[in-house]
């Protein structure tokens, strides 16, 4: 029944498969270490002779360390703004469901749909007074973010049995106590897909801090490596060594909690 | 326990944040589109559907509208093409299963910017892999100047992101696989059912709901495209790849702030039309599940 050539030819395909993702990686990689001239190339060969300046001058000149700070901090409180903020929403909009939980559900995943307006945003963050602050953008994420987490979190919600709300306010424990040692903890597969999810969308934007962020001390890594690369845009090998100090970093948390990341998002897409 | 005991403010975090951010933006932008709001300025005054009347006499607009259609379409069919092609790849019997599945979804959690940066030396038409492997292989004269040919950069920013979002709808296929009982694949192999009839009428139909998430997140994801285009072409050559957000980043840059607002207003319309309609398949089909 099994086909002889079949797992031979299942095995080709996968192999390019991999080839196509893996071949732009290792061009990166290799014309990191090469001149100006050579790395215009984009060979494939390995450099004529190793060339280390070029990660020194990205160190020295780019910015790096502090759009790695920007990055993190915004991207670590975004990650908690979301996952606290929506897991409380999703508590009371699948309990509750009511008329007035039924209309903001609806309108988180109007949301969801619906693409941001920068230019209004930009202005009546300048109405605030808080234009160009942290604060701003970690705002903003948030906003656009909560959608997709509500969304997830009362699907996951419903998994929940009712019984164990009324066993435990029946045992004299207030609503707050209910959400924070009984839902929460039992929330946390879906709010590692959250985490996972909202920490990759915010590291990898470049739309908000373009538009958001006037102050070139509070870049993001993303915009550090657009700017970068406008100044640079003649010299490929430092371009590549900027872009493998940027990708590094993602790469080794990637392959290191990969396991983790798939298994997340799997459970999250298929039951949310 | 009574419904209405749970307490309302449990939602007044999220409900604030995301109608001053969001919602109040979005109904402010609908006042602007109707204005000549432009930083050079000094007075903002309402000038009714001019904005409009002016955005749809100019061919961008209709360049951007049909652009962002084909790029949404052909992005979605081919990302779920290749995405279910490589899990039931990977749901085979083949080794270093796991390796590949890491490999394969690696490019989806890097800066869509980078992996734009990283084409653009690609696409390169004297250097770039893509011309010289195809001279490799003898067919050198298939080689074209990527991202520069009208003909050509469109179709050249939708292979790039069908390179990175690919691994993506595997993943989500793959989970959907997981769920389908071995033994009824198996039995109706023993019957005698094709490779092709058994998924067409046991695997395709029991992956709806992976079907339906990774269409839904193509759909809305690849109508909001802006990095890989403004990296790669930046609308260009012409207009010939522009797209809503690099359009608005155009009169944004002039200061149109009112023009602008009323092109992503047309934006808002467009996503709304094809994606309530994919979102409320997808709950109608939630409720009979």
């Amino acid at each position: 029944m099994e086909h002889p050539g079949r797992k031979t030819l299942v095995s080709a395909i996968v192999f390019l498969g991999a080839l196509v993702i893996l071949v732009p990686f290792y061009m990166i990689l290799v014309n990191s270490f090469k001149g100006i001239r050579e790395s215009a190339l984009f060979g494939m060969g390995l450099p004529s002779s190793w060339n280390f300046d070029n990660y020194k001058e990205v160190f020295d000149k780019g910015n790096i360390l502090r759009g790695f700070k920007n990055s993190f901090l915004i991207s670590g409180l975004v990650v908690v703004c979301v996952t606290l903020f929506a897991s409380m929403a999703a508590f009371v909009i699948q309990r509750r469901d009511d008329r007035f939980m039924r209309s903001t559900y609806l309108l988180f995943i109007l949301g969801l749909i619906v693409p941001v307006s920068i230019v209004p945003t930009i202005r009546l963050m300048g109405e605030l007074h808080i234009r160009g602050t942290y604060f701003s953008l970690i705002m903003y994420y948030t906003a656009v973010l909560l959608p997709f987490a509500v969304f997830l979190l009362v699907g996951f919600m419903k998994q929940i049995p009712r019984e164990l709300d009324e066993a435990a306010l029946l045992e004299g424990c207030g609503y707050f106590r209910l959400y924070w040692r009984i839902i929460l903890p039992l929330l946390v597969t879906v709010l590692i897909t959250v985490t996972i999810v909202v920490m990759v969308s915010v590291w990898n934007d470049f739309f908000g801090p373009f538009y958001l962020m006037t102050d070139s001390t509070k870049w993001t890594i993303v915009l550090q490596i657009f700017n970068f690369v406008s100044l640079y845009n003649t010299n490929w090998g430092i371009v590549f060594a900027f872009m493998v100090i940027v990708i590094a970093p993602i790469l080794l948390v990637y392959l290191l909690l990969q396991r983790y990341i798939i298994d997340g998002l799997t459970a999250g897409s298929v039951k949310g | 326990m009574e419904r209405r005991k749970y307490p309302l403010y449990f939602s007044f975090p999220a409900l604030s944040v995301f109608l001053l951010f969001f919602i109040a933006p979005t109904l402010i932008g609908v006042y602007y589109s109707f204005t000549d709001w432009n930083v050079n300025a000094d007075s903002i005054s309402f000038i009714g559907f001019d904005n409009y009347k002016a955005l749809f006499g100019e061919p961008r607009l209709g360049k951007a509208l049909s652009n962002t259609l084909i790029f949404a379409a052909a992005v979605t069919l081919l990302q779920n093409a290749v995405g279910l092609g490589l899990a039931l790849l990977m749901n085979e019997a083949i080794r270093m299963r796991n390796l590949f599945r890491t490999i394969f979804f690696m490019p989806y959690v890097i800066a869509p910017i980078v992996i734009g940066y990283v084409f653009r030396a690609i696409y390169h038409p004297e250097h770039g892999i893509v011309n010289e492997a195809l001279g490799w292989i003898g067919l050198g004269s298939l080689g074209q100047d990527w991202l520069n040919d009208p003909k050509w950069a469109l179709f050249s920013i939708i292979a790039t992101d069908i390179w990175r979002v690919a691994g993506f709808a595997m993943v989500v296929y793959l989970a959907g696989l997981q769920f389908i009982p071995k033994d009824l694949t198996e039995s109706a192999s023993i019957d005698g059912a094709s490779y092709w009839r058994r998924f067409r009428h046991i695997v395709f139909p029991l992956l709806a709901a992976s079907f339906t998430v990774n269409v839904l997140l193509s759909v809305i994801g690849s109508m909001k495209v802006f990095e890989m285009v403004m990296v790669l072409t930046d609308g260009g050559p012409g207009y010939t790849t522009e797209v809503f957000y690099t359009y608005i980043r155009s009169t944004f840059s002039m200061g149109q702030m009112g023009y602008s607002t009323a092109i992503n207003l047309v934006l808002f319309v467009l996503v709304t039309v094809v994606g309530v309609p994919v979102l409320m398949a997808l709950k109608k089909r939630e409720v009979e599940m």
